[in-house]
């Protein structure tokens, strides 16, 4: 019974600095933008405002900044060197070939989308991270799938690349 | 009454439609207390400050959705109505954060800008598989002293997860519209646009009013068509 007990209150005190550590952000704020389209890039007009709030959330979900802000809100000048901004573009749309998808398979006939993004920081508007996405999916799929997978990318890719530029530093 | 081949026929006819008929009322969704859902700001959005403290008088909330009926937000499962019409829920919303940072002003005599909002939006939008909310509004900003106005564009978006119960549905849908309000505000309050609005039609306090204009010279712009 003591040794159990014992066992416990170790393991407590082991694991309780991991419990009780909050991470800290590494950025005070950072703003997504809608992401224009380039020429001949066809998508619905919903499309931009989906992958923008998709983006939003998963800003928010990432915990890496103190505060997701809204597009062209002001931010205090002390507040801009801590402070990123998302700017992209919705390269191409291919809708894809339900037929091709399905007499051809193995990838054939698939619906895609690229997104360049970059993000820089607010005061210097220096380059941190550029963003290649390349999201591909059935093309019975609503497009708005593709809009929550290239989200998921984005802040993946910049969560990499913070964590790994982070690490760099110290 | 004739029960023939035509006349059995004729009495099908009949009896379908009117199948039809009652089958689509039904379809129809009622507000009632248990499907009625109150919309308002969870916390009051702090607006940004300007070089000198601006007094504000909201003028009108006007429609411009196009919707027929503003206060059904979600039609499946028996409905989600508001408790309250989007133009009366947004004028609240904006009257209480100005009121907050005591930018409200008590009269139309007494303030520094005339507000009038033109709601485009205001609920979900289409979405796969979850609930999109989205709150779209023009503000149209008017110095009362110069009769010049500008308008300004402000959206919020939101997105909820899904929910199986009638009773998740409700709050994911109550607190994804919130969100999605408070949003919108927010990109109103402490947006770029309204302090480049600001900067541009604010006069310091000691200019003399300018002399009565044409009514259709410094009108406010018809807001009819929503900005892109």
């Amino acid at each position: 019974m003591k040794v159990t007990l014992l066992a416990l209150a170790t393991l407590l005190i082991w694991t309780a600095p991991a419990l009780a550590k909050d991470p800290q952000p590494q950025y005070k704020s950072i703003e997504a933008k809608h992401f224009p389209r380039a020429e001949g890039v066809e998508l619905s007009p919903a499309f931009s405002d989906y992958l923008y709030a998709e983006l939003r959330a998963e800003l928010t979900k990432a915990k890496l900044f103190g505060q997701v802000i809204g597009e062209d809100e002001v931010v205090d000048t002390a507040d801009a060197p801590k402070s990123l901004v998302i700017v992209g573009t919705i390269t191409e749309f291919k809708k894809g070939s339900v037929v091709k998808d399905a007499l051809i398979g193995f990838g054939a006939g698939m619906r895609s989308l690229k997104v360049d993004a970059n993000a820089a920081r607010r005061s210097d508007q220096q380059n941190l991270t550029a963003i290649h996405v390349h999201v591909k999916v059935s093309p019975r799929w609503d497009e708005k799938v593709m809009a929550r997978f290239a989200a998921k990318n984005i802040v993946k890719q910049l969560k990499d690349s913070l964590k790994s530029e982070a690490k760099a530093a110290s | 009454m004739s029960f023939g081949r035509g006349g059995s026929m004729k009495w099908c006819v009949l009896i379908i439609c009117s199948l039809l008929a009652a089958n689509a009322r039904a379809e129809d969704p009622k507000p009632t207390p248990e499907n009625t859902i109150h919309v308002q700001l969870a916390e009051a959005v702090k607006p940004q400050t300007f070089s000198r403290p601006l007094k504000f008088f909201l003028v009108d909330v006007v429609d411009r959705s196009g919707s027929a009926q503003p206060m059904m937000v979600f039609k499946p499962r028996g409905g989600i109505f508001l408790d309250r019409t989007p133009t009366e829920i947004t004028r609240a919303g904006l009257e209480t954060c100005l009121k907050s940072a005591d930018m409200l002003a008590k009269d139309r005599d007494s303030a520094d800008f005339l507000l009038t909002v033109y709601l485009f939006h205001f609920g979900l939008s289409d979405s796969f598989a979850d609930f999109f909310g989205k709150v779209e509004f023009a503000v149209a900003l008017k110095n009362p002293k110069t009769k010049k106005s500008q308008q300004i564009s402000a959206s919020g978006t939101s997105i909820a997860g899904v929910a199986v119960r009638k009773k998740n549905i409700q709050k994911n849908v109550q607190e994804d519209i919130e969100n999605a309000f408070g949003d919108a505000l927010r990109n109103l309050l402490r947006g770029v646009k309204l302090r480049d609005a600001i900067t541009a039609l604010d006069v310091p306090a000691d200019v003399p009013e300018a002399p009565a204009q044409p009514a259709a010279a410094g009108a406010a712009p018809a807001a009819t068509e929503k900005p892109r």
